[in-house]
């Protein structure tokens, strides 16, 4: 990730060292959002640096949340039951809807059809 | 923003409000394809062409930050990143929605960093305020001073440091050092252990 060319590169090589996640990739997904025009460098580090305490926090809350029913691994419910239940992270509940199998889903029209089905 | 790319929509499926009364569902596929949301844009014009849900972070550095947030022996599933993938690009636009409309409102053109901060606590993350200060004052350092600026070692990645430094049994920490290795602010992703924030440690993950 560092380059040693002299000069001002050699200062944001330094300064992104702070950081492990692409600043590009952050200052793309910041436009895609309506109305933003430019951001200054100190709010795209900000943001970066947030974002990775963000998948910190989120990771072992739902880590901590899941241990009681899979000790000592996180997967996508634990990760829906954190949305659920913590203030913090309702913002992401549209999008972390919890899941069901196609199957289960097919089975249960199914049955809510033979309730109403004339054969 | 909905994300319809996965039907949550009742109508839509057809089924009755009944079914849906205890939360939004889903349809998972049996077999998962992972790869579907591993979108790599790399140009920075057409932002029309892109919902800001389609843009991702890379999988393989989000995987490496939630590795070293768990307990070492802690697994991941496959789904979970990739749903962090996901929630990840909902924070930034949560969070730049949020301070873009600070920023129109003071006639700014250009969101700075206390828009963005601001947003934090607006928004529910106050306890990243105060470390993500700590972290701006080290960055201005670095991009201000020379190079090999006295007493100040930005040094290495704050995320290979949380892979190679032996945190077995504790959760991992993030570490800005002096050159000689002193600890000059901790924190750590539990939150109940900041040195230097007291209002921090009312915070508890249960």
């Amino acid at each position: 990730m560092a380059q040693t060319n002299p000069g001002k590169d050699s200062q944001a090589s330094e300064a992104k060292k702070l950081i492990s996640l692409p600043t590009s990739r952050v200052r793309l997904i910041m436009k895609s959002s309506p109305d933003v025009s430019s951001i200054n460098q100190d709010a795209l580090f900000l943001t970066t640096k947030a974002t990775e305490l963000f998948v910190q926090h989120l990771a072992l809350t739902s880590f901590n949340n899941g241990s009681g029913r899979e000790a000592n691994s996180l997967d996508y419910s634990d990760l829906a039951k954190t949305a659920e239940e913590t203030d913090t992270f309702h913002f992401l509940t549209d999008i972390l809807p919890k899941k069901i199998l196609a199957r289960d889903y097919l089975e249960s029209l199914e049955q809510l059809q033979d309730e109403d089905a004339d054969f | 923003m909905d994300g319809d790319s996965s039907t949550t929509d009742a109508s839509q499926l057809g089924i009755t409000g009944e079914y849906m009364a205890s939360g939004h569902y889903v349809l998972q596929p049996q077999d998962d394809d992972g790869e579907e949301n591993m979108n790599d844009h790399e140009d920075g014009g057409t932002k029309e062409n892109y919902r800001e849900q389609d843009i991702y972070l890379p999988i393989a550095n989000v995987a490496r930050i939630m590795k070293n947030a768990v307990p070492q022996t802690g697994k991941i599933a496959k789904d979970a990143k990739e749903c962090v993938q996901e929630c990840v690009s909902e924070f930034i636009s949560f969070i730049t929605s949020e301070a873009s409309e600070r920023c129109h409102q003071e006639k700014r053109k250009t969101i700075n960093g206390e828009d963005i901060l601001f947003a934090m606590s607006t928004l529910g993350f106050d306890m990243y305020v105060d470390p993500l200060k700590l972290y701006l004052q080290k960055f201005r350092e670095a991009m201000k001073g020379e190079k090999g600026i006295a007493g100040v070692a930005v040094g290495e990645s704050l995320g290979e440091d949380l892979t190679e430094d032996s945190f077995t049994n504790q959760l991992p920490t993030g570490i800005i050092t002096d050159g000689q290795q002193q600890n000059v602010m901790v924190y750590t992703t539990s939150y109940q252990q900041f040195t230097t924030i007291p209002t921090v440690q009312q915070i508890q993950f249960s």
